[in-house]
C-alpha cells in the first residue's frame, strides 16, 4: 500500500498537505486549480506525452509534466505565470496546426475538450498555412467509428482498451505526425465493443455508431438511469430529444461503475423504439391477438381473472413475475398475487440464489454483502463459477482495476473458461458442475479430482487461508447447501469476508427481495413465520396463506398438466425460460394474461397482452446483484404502454369492484418505495441519497440463521448471457446484435468458432 | 505456416534468445522479411501465435519502423541517403539519376520485380558519402558512373562487391591521431579472436577479474570518462547508480543504433574490433554485477550484426564469455539485437521499449534506466564506442586515459568528418583537439579551396557554427560554451555554396520522418516546420515566415518528451539566427546553392 507519510508544498502560494506520491494535477485540484491535460487520465498509465499540464517548478530549469510529477515537501510550483500561459497556447496551436476545423458538424462539438481547452488556453488566431493532412473516416464496426484528422494522439482510447479493458483491440500506427489509431482487425474491429474508448475520446475522433450525425449535444436532455441489461447497476445516462433516446453513456461517472459501461448500457437502448414494440392491448378474440382499448383490455382481464378465482380457485392461478421490473412493482405484484388473488404461486427466473445467501448469512447479512466498490477494494476476489467478462461486466471491470491499481489477487473456480481468468493468481478450472464439488474439496479435501486439478486446489487453499477480506463472488451453480459450505468455508479466511451472488438481469435481485418467490415475502421472511404473514397482511388488506405455491418451473410442468387454470405473467418469457420452444406446455390453461415490451413466445400465446412500459420509461428503483439500490427515472413518455405499477394497480381497483381484494392505495412509485422502507427488511435506506443519483446498499436479512434451505434442481439457473445478448430485450437492441461479436458464443471451445478473446 | 528451413531455425534460435518471448518480435519480422519479401497476414498470424501476442501487437509494433514493410520490395532494394552528409555530396543527384534509371520514385517497385528505390535517411556511412544500400549491402563514394557500373551487375543479377568500411574513411594515421580505441584499425584480420589477442585483447578482462567491482567503477571514473553517444554523460558515475542490493539482474545494454545523421563511428569499430566491445562488456558486466548483456545494433548494418555475432561465438568458445569466464567464477552472457530502422529507437529509453518488442516510444523518467530499466530491471545504458574504451582505461589506469584529454573530458574519441572536405574520415583524436586544426589539418580542409561557411560539431542535432566560430576546443565543455554541443563526433563542414535555408529543410525533414508521435510539440511542430521551410526553399515563402519558423522552433525546445524535440529544433534555431540572411535572400527569388530544385525528402 502506498506510503500514508503526508507532505507540505505550495501550489501558485497556496499551502496544500498532502499524501506523499501525490501527483501534482491531482492536488492541485484539490485546491480548485485546474491543469489542462490531454493524455493524463485517473487511473490509466501515466504518458506525458501531450504536454497540455507544463508547469512550472521553483529550482527546475525546464517546465515540467503536473501529470507526472510526484509532488515533494517544500516543492514550489506555479500554475499560472506567462511561461505556463504561453506553452499552453503553443501546446494548443500545434494540436489545432493538423486539426480540421468542422466543429460545426463534429458530434462531439460542445462536449469536446479540445475546442473548451481552446477557448480557455488558445490562441484567437491560426498561423498554420500549410495544407493539413486528410484521411477518411473509417467505420471499425457498426458501434465504432474513428475520424483520423481529429484524433490528437492521446492514446486515452488503447489505454482504456488494453489496460481497462484488458482487450488490446486498439494500437498505433505509423509514427511522427503520420500516427493513427489502428483497429485489431482492418475491415472490422473484433473486440468487446464496450465503446470505453469512445467515451474515453476528449475529441470526435472516436463516434459512436448509434448517435453520430444525429443531433448536437444542447438540444438534448440528460437523465441518469440504472442499466436495463445486466445484474450489475451500471448508471448509464439516456440523452434525450423530442420524446426519442439518442445515446446512453457515462457522462458524469457518478454511478457505481465510475466510468465503466458495457456495450449493452451503452448502446443497448434501442429496444425502446423498436419497431416490434407493442403500443396498444391486444385481446384474443376468434383465436386471434387483436388491438383493443385500454378500457376493454382490463376490462377482460379483470373478468377474466374473476371468472378463474371463482371457478378452480385460486391455487389454480399462477403469478410469474420479472428479472427487469422495478422494486415497487414486484412489491405490489407480490400484494396483488398473495392478498388480491390469494395465490402463493408465485416466483420469477431465479437467477441466483439471493434467498439462500440470506438464509445462510442470517443476521451476518448486514455486514457480510459486498457491494461493487467492494469489489474493487478488496485484497482478494474469490470468484466461483461464472464467466464474470460476459455475464457480469462491471464486476470484472472492478476485478481487473483492482488488479491494476492495488494488487488486488483474483483465485478463480470455475467450469467456463473466463477472460478474467488471466488476471488470476490461481484459477482452477473444472468440469461442468464441479465447482461444489471443489469448494468441497477445500472445506474437507473430500473428493477426487485428477492430478493438475487437486494441485491447483491445494494451491489454492494454501493461498485463501493466507488472505484476509476476501470478497466471494458466486455464480447460480452455488445454490442452497452450497452456498452453507461457502459460507462456513469463508469463516476460515482471515478478516471479513464479504459474499456477492451474481444474477443475470436488472432487477434479479429486486425480485427476490420483494419476494417475488413461492415461500418468501418481501425481505425473505419465510411463510411459515406467521408474525411476518400477519404484518404483511394487515398492511395489504387480507390474508396470507401459510403453504408456500408452486415455483415457475412447476407452475410450468403444471400449466402443461392441465393442473394450472390462469396465468399471469408480468414481464417475463417462461415459455422461453422454461419450456424451451413447447408451446402446447402451455395449452392446459384457461387464461394467459401477459405485461410485456414485445411480442414474445409467451405473449403470442396469451389471451390478453398488456403493452408495458420499459425500464427508461418509468420511475421507480431497481436492487442489484450486490443489493445496492437506485432510483431509475422516465426518461422518455412510453407513448401508450404504460408501467406496470399503474396496471397492477388499475387492475386491483376493478377486481375490487368485482369482489376481488381491496383497491391498492399507493398512487405512486414513491408511495409505494415508502412503504417498501418501513415494512422490508434491509430497505431503510436514505432516500435523499437515491434522489440525488446515489446508491444504497440494501441488507435484507434473516432475523435468525435459518434451517437448511434448499430448492429444487432447476429453479435457479443462469440464462448464460453474453455481452451481446440481454435475455429477451436483447433480441430487440438491434444495435447491440449487429456486430459480428454477438454471433460468436464465447464458451464454445470448437477452435473454429472460437471467441475472438482466445487465443 | 511452413516456414523455410534456415528461417525456421533463425526463429528458434530468436525465440530462446531473450528472457521475454516478445523481444523476438522485431527480429523475427526483420529476418522473416528477408526470406519473403514481405510481411503478409500470413507470417505475422505466424509470428504472434509463436510469441503469444495479439495481432494487433505485432501489426502496431510493424507499423512503426521503417524498414519492415507489408508489400514486397524489389530483388534488389534501392536505398539513397540524401541526408545531410550525403546531400552535401550530391546525394540529391544520386538519388535522381537512380530514380531516372530505373523509372520509379519513392517507395516504387519497378515493373519486373528486379528494383524498388527508396529514399532512405542517414545510414551511417556519411564520411564515404554519397552512399547507398543494395539491401543490407553498402556502396559508398558514389557517382552517377559508380552507380550506373552498380546497376549493370545488378541487371545481370551479379553482386557488386559493396565498399568495405574502410574504402573512403580510413586513411593513414595522421600525426594528430592518438590512436587508443582505434589502434587495431588497420591490422589485417584483427576481428578474429586470436589477431585480437595478440594485440593486447582480453588482457584488460583478466586483469578486471582480479579486481572488485567498486575498483573498476573507480578506475571509469578516474578516467573522466564521458559518455560518446551524444549526452557525455559521465561513465564511472552512470555505473555507481545500479543499485548494489537488487534482487533483480543487471544489463548492459550497448547503444549501436547508430542514427544520427553524420555519425559513423561505432560500424568501422564493430566492423574492425568486435572483440574490443565485447571485452568492455563483460568488464561493464563485473562492475556492476551484471551478468546479461545486449548489443543494440541498427538493422541497417546487418553485417556488422554477423561480424558482431561471430566474433561473440568465438568470445564463447574461448570462455570470454559465458559461465565461469576464465575460471573466475563470474558469469556473462551477450546477444546482439537488431533494430528495424528508427533513430528514436537510439534514445535510451526508447531503445529498451524497442528491444522488448514494442514500439520505439521513449519511457517516462524517473525511473532511470541504472534503476528500472530492461525488463524492469537496473540498465547500464552505454553508446557502443563508450564501452570500446573501457579494456583501454582498466589495462592502462584511469589517470593515464584521463590525462590524454582535458581536464573533465578524459581520453580520445573517434570523430567522423564529412561534407566539404577534402579527406572526409574516421579520425581518433584526444578530446580538446582545436575544431579548425580538425577540419584544415586533420580532414585537409575545404574542398575545392572553398571557404567555411558552416560546421555541424556533433551529429545534425547540435546547433551549427558558422566559420568565425571555430577556434574552440573539442571537448563537451568548450563546445557547450560555444553555444552547440560536442554530441556523437559527427562532424559535418559545409562550404561557402552551401544553401542554409536547404540544411535547414532537410534537417527538419531528417527530425519530422523520426519523431515517434508521441508528443504534440515534436510530433506536430516538426512536421509544420518541414512543411513550412519546403514551402520557402520552394520559393513560396513569407516575410512572416522567418520569425515564425524561429518561433515555432522555440516552442518546442524543452518542452517535448524526449530531447528528439530540441534535437529538431536547436540547429533549426542556430540556422536561422546566423543566416537569416539567406532565407531573407530566399524571398527574393536568391539561393546560395543553385541546384535548388526540390527532393521530397524521407516521407
Ligand atoms: C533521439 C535520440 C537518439 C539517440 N541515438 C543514439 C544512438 O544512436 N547511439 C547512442 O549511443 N546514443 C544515442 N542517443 C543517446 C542515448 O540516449 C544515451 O544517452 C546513450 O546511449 C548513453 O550512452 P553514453 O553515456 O555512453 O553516451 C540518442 C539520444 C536521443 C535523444
Ligand atoms: S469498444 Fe471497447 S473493446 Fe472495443 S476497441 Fe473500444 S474500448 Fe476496446
Ligand atoms: S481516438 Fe480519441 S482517445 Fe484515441 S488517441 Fe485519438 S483522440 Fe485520443
Ligand atoms: S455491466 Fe451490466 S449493468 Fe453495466 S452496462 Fe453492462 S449490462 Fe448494463
Ligand atoms: S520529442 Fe516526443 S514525439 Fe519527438 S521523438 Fe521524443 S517523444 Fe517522440
Ligand atoms: S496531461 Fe500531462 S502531458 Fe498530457
Ligand atoms: S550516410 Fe548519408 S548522411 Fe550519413
Amino acid at each position: 500500500m502506498a506510503d500514508q507519510k503526508q507532505i507540505a508544498f505550495t501550489i501558485d502560494g497556496r499551502p496544500v498537505t498532502t499524501t506523499a506520491g501525490t501527483l501534482v494535477i491531482e492536488a492541485a485540484k484539490t485546491q480548485g486549480i485546474e491543469v489542462p491535460s490531454f493524455c493524463y487520465y485517473p487511473g490509466l498509465s501515466l504518458q506525458a506525452a501531450c504536454r497540455m499540464c507544463l508547469v512550472e517548478v521553483e529550482k527546475m530549469p525546464k517546465l515540467q509534466t503536473a501529470c507526472t510529477l510526484v509532488a515533494t515537501d517544500g516543492m514550489v510550483v506555479k500554475t499560472s505565470t506567462d511561461q505556463v500561459h504561453k506553452a499552453r497556447k503553443d501546446m494548443i496551436e500545434f494540436l489545432l496546426s493538423n486539426h480540421p476545423l468542422d466543429c460545426p458538424v463534429c458530434d462531439k462539438g460542445g462536449e469536446c475538450e479540445l475546442q473548451d481547452m481552446t477557448f480557455r488556453y488558445g490562441l484567437d488566431k491560426t498561423r498554420f498555412v500549410e495544407e493539413k493532412l486528410h484521411t477518411p473516416e473509417q467505420k471499425w464496426s457498426p458501434l465504432v467509428y474513428y475520424d483520423a484528422p481529429r484524433c490528437i494522439l492521446c492514446f486515452r482510447c488503447v489505454r482504456v482498451c488494453d489496460e481497462g479493458m484488458d482487450v488490446k483491440a486498439l494500437g498505433v500506427g505509423s509514427r511522427g505526425v503520420l500516427s493513427v489509431i489502428l483497429p485489431n482487425k482492418p475491415d472490422e474491429l473484433a473486440c468487446e465493443e464496450c465503446g470505453m474508448c469512445i467515451d474515453i475520446c476528449p475529441v470526435g475522433a472516436l463516434t459512436s455508431g448509434t448517435y453520430r450525425y444525429q443531433t448536437r449535444p444542447w438540444e438534448m436532455t440528460y437523465v441518469g438511469n440504472p442499466c436495463a441489461h445486466c445484474s450489475n447497476g451500471c448508471k448509464t445516462t439516456l440523452s434525450v430529444r423530442n420524446n426519442e433516446i439518442l445515446r446512453a453513456n457515462n457522462r458524469d461517472h457518478s454511478g457505481i461503475n465510475g466510468e465503466f459501461l458495457c456495450a449493452k448500457g451503452r448502446f443497448g437502448y434501442d429496444f425502446t423504439s423498436n419497431a416490434e414494440r407493442i403500443r396498444q392491448p391486444l385481446v384474443r378474440r376468434n383465436g386471434k391477438l387483436e388491438p383493443a382499448s385500454w378500457e376493454d383490455a382490463l376490462e377482460e382481464v379483470a373478468r377474466r381473472l374473476k371468472q378463474a378465482h371463482v371457478g378452480r380457485g385460486p391455487a389454480a392461478i399462477g403469478v410469474i413475475g420479472s428479472n427487469h421490473t422495478t422494486n415497487e412493482e414486484n412489491y405490489l405484484l407480490n400484494r396483488f398475487a398473495r392478498v388480491t388473488l390469494g395465490t402463493n404461486n408465485l416466483d420469477h427466473h431465479r437467477t441466483a440464489d439471493y434467498a439462500g445467501l440470506a438464509a445462510a448469512l442470517g443476521s451476518r447479512a448486514k455486514d457480510s454483502l459486498a457491494t461493487m466498490a467492494d469489489v474493487y477494494n478488496a485484497p482478494a476476489v474469490l470468484l466461483i463459477g461464472n464467466d464474470v467478462t460476459q455475464q457480469n461486466p462491471l464486476v470484472a471491470w472492478q476485478i481487473r482495476t483492482g488488479v491494476r491499481h492495488h494488487g488486488l489477487k483474483l483465485y478463480a473456480i470455475n467450469s467456463l473458461p473466463s477472460k478474467i481468468h488471466r488476471q488470476a493468481k490461481i484459477a482452477v478450472e473444472v468440469a461442468k458442475g464441479g465447482e461444489h464439488q471443489a469448494l468441497r474439496w477445500l472445506a474437507s479435501e473430500h473428493g477426487q479430482f485428477d492430478v493438475k486439478t487437486t494441485e491447483a486446489l491445494v494451491q489454492l487453499k494454501a493461498a485463501l487461508e493466507a488472505e484476509k477480506d476476501v470478497v466471494v463472488l458466486f455464480g447460480a451453480d452455488i445454490q442452497g447447501a452450497a452456498i452453507r459450505d461457502l459460507v462456513s468455508l469463508a469463516a476460515r479466511f482471515g478478516g471479513k469476508t464479504k459474499f456477492m451472488a451474481l444474477g443475470d438481469y436488472a432487477n434479479s435481485r429486486g425480485a427476490a427481495d420483494m419476494g417475488i418467490l413461492p415461500d418468501r415475502l418481501p425481505g425473505y421472511a419465510h411463510l411459515s413465520d406467521s408474525a411476518e404473514r400477519a404484518r404483511f397482511g394487515k398492511l395489504w388488506g387480507g390474508e396470507i396463506s401459510a403453504t408456500p405455491g408452486l415455483t415457475a418451473r412447476a407452475m410450468m410442468e403444471a400449466a402443461a398438466a392441465g393442473k394450472l387454470n390462469a396465468l399471469y405473467v408480468v414481464g417475463a418469457n417462461p415459455l422461453k425460460t422454461f419450456g424451451v420452444a413447447q408451446p402446447d406446455r402451455l395449452a392446459g390453461l384457461e387464461l394467459l394474461i401477459v405485461h410485456d415490451m414485445f411480442l414474445t413466445e409467451t405473449a403470442q400465446r396469451a389471451d390478453v397482452v398488456l403493452p408495458a412500459a420499459s425500464t427508461y420509461e418509468k420511475d421507480g428503483s431497481l436492487t442489484n446483484t450486490a443489493g445496492e439500490v437506485q432510483l431509475t427515472h422516465r426518461s422518455i413518455d412510453p407513448q401508450g404502454p404504460r408501467s406496470d405499477f399503474d396496471l397492477l394497480r388499475i387492475l386491483s381497483h376493478q377486481l375490487s369492484m368485482l369482489g376481488l381484494g381491496t383497491p391498492i392505495r399507493l398512487r405512486t412509485p414513491e408511495a409505494a418505495f415508502d412503504e417498501i422502507r418501513q415494512n422490508v427488511a434491509g430497505y431503510d435506506l436514505a432516500y435523499a441519497n437515491l434522489l440525488a443519483g446515489g446508491s444504497e446498499l440494501a441488507r435484507a436479512t434473516s432475523k435468525a440463521p435459518e434451517a437448511a434451505y434448499d430448492v429444487p434442481v432447476g429453479t435457479i439457473f443462469s440464462s448464460q448471457d453474453y455481452l451481446f445478448t440481454s435475455g429477451t430485450l436483447g433480441r430487440y437492441c438491434s444495435r447491440l446484435t449487429s456486430t459480428n461479436e454477438a454471433k460468436q458464443i464465447p464458451w464454445t471451445s470448437s477452435p473454429s468458432t472460437q471467441s475472438w478473446w482466445q487465443r | 505456416m511452413q516456414l523455410p528451413p534456415p528461417l525456421e531455425t533463425k526463429f528458434n534460435e530468436l525465440a530462446g534468445r531473450y528472457p521475454v518471448k516478445r523481444s523476438a518480435l522485431i527480429p523475427m519480422m526483420l529476418y522473416a522479411q528477408d526470406h519473403l519479401g514481405s510481411l503478409g497476414d500470413e507470417i505475422l498470424e505466424e509470428i504472434a501465435k509463436r510469441l503469444g501476442l495479439n495481432f494487433i501487437e505485432v501489426e502496431e509494433t510493424l507499423a512503426y519502423y521503417s524498414m519492415l514493410r507489408r508489400k514486397p520490395a524489389g530483388r534488389n532494394h534501392i536505398q539513397v541517403c540524401t541526408n545531410i552528409s550525403c546531400m552535401l555530396r550530391g546525394g540529391n543527384e544520386l538519388y535522381k539519376h537512380v530514380q531516372k534509371r530505373l523509372g520509379i520514385g519513392h517507395k516504387e517497385v519497378s515493373a519486373s520485380g528486379t528494383f524498388s528505390l527508396e529514399e532512405v535517411e542517414c545510414i551511417g556511412a556519411c564520411t564515404g558519402a554519397p552512399a547507398m544500400q543494395v539491401n543490407y549491402d553498402f556502396y559508398e563514394d558514389l557517382d552517377p558512373d559508380k552507380v550506373d557500373a552498380i546497376f549493370e551487375q545488378l541487371q545481370e543479377g551479379k553482386k557488386p562487391k559493396p565498399s568495405a568500411v574502410t574504402a573512403g574513411s580510413l586513411h593513414d594515421r595522421l600525426p594528430a591521431e592518438v590512436p587508443v580505441i582505434s589502434k587495431r584499425f588497420g591490422i589485417p584480420n584483427a576481428h578474429k579472436i586470436d589477431v585480437y589477442r595478440k594485440h593486447e585483447g582480453y588482457q584488460a578482462l583478466e586483469k578486471a577479474l582480479t579486481m572488485t567491482p567498486d575498483q573498476i567503477i573507480d578506475e571509469v571514473k578516474k578516467s573522466n570518462l564521458r559518455g560518446r553517444g551524444g549526452a557525455g554523460f559521465p561513465t564511472g558515475m552512470k555505473w555507481s547508480f545500479v543499485p548494489k542490493d537488487t534482487s533483480k539482474p543487471n544489463n548492459i545494454h550497448a547503444n549501436a543504433d547508430e542514427s544520427e545523421p553524420g555519425t559513423c563511428k561505432d560500424r568501422p569499430l564493430m566492423e574492425m574490433d568486435p572483440h574490443q566491445l565485447i571485452e568492455g562488456m563483460v568488464i561493464a558486466g563485473r562492475a556492476v554485477g551484471s551478468h546479461q548483456g545486449y548489443i543494440y545494433i541498427r538493422g541497417e548494418y546487418r553485417y556488422i550484426i554477423d561480424i558482431m555475432d561471430a566474433a561473440i561465438a568465438e568470445a564463447y568458445a574461448r570462455s570470454y564469455l559465458g559461465k565461469n569466464i576464465l575460471g573466475s567464477g563470474f558469469d556473462f552472457d551477450l546477444v546482439t539485437h537488431t533494430g528495424a530502422g528508427a533513430y528514436e529507437c537510439g534514445e535510451e529509453s526508447a531503445l529498451m521499449e524497442s528491444l522488448e518488442g514494442k514500439r520505439g516510444y521513449p519511457r517516462i523518467r524517473p525511473p532511470f534506466p541504472a534503476v528500472v530499466g530492461l525488463y524492469g530491471c537496473p540498465t547500464v545504458i552505454n553508446n557502443a564506442e563508450t564501452l570500446n574504451t573501457i579494456p583501454a582505461i582498466i589495462l592502462k589506469g584511469g589517470d593515464w586515459y584521463s590525462s590524454l584529454g582535458t581536464p573533465r573530458n578524459g581520453g580520445t574519441r573517434l570523430y567522423s568528418i564529412s561534407g566539404h572536405v577534402n579527406r572526409p574520415g574516421i579520425y581518433e583524436l584526444p578530446l580538446g583537439f582545436p575544431l579548425r586544426r580538425l577540419i584544415e589539418e586533420v580532414a585537409g580542409g575545404v574542398r575545392g579551396g572553398k571557404k567555411l561557411k558552416a560546421v555541424i560539431p556533433g551529429g545534425s542535432s547540435c546547433p551549427l557554427l558558422s566559420a568565425g566560430e571555430i577556434d574552440i576546443a573539442m571537448d563537451y565543455d568548450s563546445v557547450a560554451k560555444a553555444g552547440s554541443m560536442l554530441g556523437s563526433g559527427g562532424t559535418v563542414v559545409m562550404d561557402e555554396d552551401t544553401c542554409m535555408v536547404d540544411v535547414a529543410r532537410r534537417i527538419m525533414h531528417f527530425y519530422a520522418h523520426e519523431s515517434c508521435g508521441w508528443c504534440i510539440p515534436c510530433r506536430e511542430g516538426t512536421a509544420w516546420l518541414r512543411k513550412m521551410l519546403d514551402r520557402f526553399h520552394e520559393g513560396g515563402g513569407r516575410e512572416e515566415d522567418i520569425p515564425l519558423i524561429d518561433e515555432l522552433s522555440k516552442n518546442m525546445l524543452g518542452r517535448t518528451f524526449c530531447p528528439l524535440g530540441d534535437a529538431a529544433a536547436l540547429p533549426t534555431i542556430s540556422i536561422v539566427k546566423k543566416w537569416r540572411n539567406e532565407f531573407e535572400d530566399h524571398l527574393h527569388g536568391k539561393c546560395a546553392y543553385n541546384a535548388a530544385e526540390l527532393i521530397a525528402g524521407v516521407h
